[in-house]
């Protein structure tokens, strides 16, 4: 399995959401955070914002899914077609087991 | 080494935290954060109310159509190897209500570990 860790604009998580739920996948964790990426934030005459909020979402799939729940992110996450600096990242991380705490099962 | 990733319900924190104390693992660090799983808990409620078409149909309305995110907490701790079915035994006995909504254990590999107090590396910074 693999864990998605996907940095996109607050504005953006409820579509990306959306869509991985309408796509067949449901669970998802959600975590506000603040960040800067490699334009080292935002300048706006003399002010630098290099701590911009964004949502941290964590997603775990197999590895068959991975290209397909990429795919969908990146698609709801653009802003605008060909989308802008501070869209957001994604990471990803090989998982090695899965515990469901009700069922106390691995999977 | 292992990085453990363990989403649970609000409620169990307290009882998480002297349960991993208790079993020689006092070091984590948890962060407040929405999540939803397969949305099975709003099923349940559904299903209980079972038996009364009139009922039903209200209960229905309080579904949403998509799964509300519920409050949680993420508990994140690196633990050695020899440790880590420990540190999952303890969370999921913990944590088990055996409803839906208990929450999720990840185990990922961790790389390396550092003190940044003492500058030292490696298992000895761990518990």
């Amino acid at each position: 399995m693999l864990l998605i860790r996907a940095i996109v604009r607050p504005e953006k998580s409820p579509v990306v959401m959306k869509d991985l739920f309408n796509a067949g996948f449901p669970a998802v964790t959600k975590m506000s955070v603040f960040g800067r990426g490699k334009q080292r934030g935002l300048k706006v005459g003399n002010v630098t914002y290099d701590e911009l909020p964004k949502d941290l979402l964590l997603i775990v799939v197999n590895e068959k899914d991975k290209e397909f729940v990429v795919e969908t992110i990146i698609a709801s996450a653009r802003s605008g077609e060909k989308g802008q600096a501070g869209d957001g990242k994604i990471f990803i991380t090989p998982v090695e087991e899965t515990y469901t705490i009700s069922s106390g099962r691995k999977e | 080494m292992k990085l453990i990733l363990a989403i649970i319900r609000i409620a169990k924190m307290s009882e998480t935290k002297k349960a991993l104390a208790d079993q020689g693992l006092p070091s984590f660090t948890a962060m407040p954060v929405l999540g939803r799983g397969q949305g099975h808990g709003d099923l349940e409620k559904i299903k209980a109310y079972e038996g009364s078409e009139d009922i039903l149909d209200d209960a229905l309305t309080f579904v949403p159509e998509v799964p509300r995110l519920k409050s949680k907490r993420l508990i994140t701790l690196v633990v050695t190897d020899d440790k880590k079915d420990l540190a999952v035994e303890t969370i999921v006995k913990a944590n088990q209500t055996g409803k839906s909504g208990d929450g999720k254990i990840f185990v990922v590999n961790a790389l390396g570990s550092y003190s940044v107090h003492t500058g030292a590396s490696g298992d000895d910074t761990l518990d």
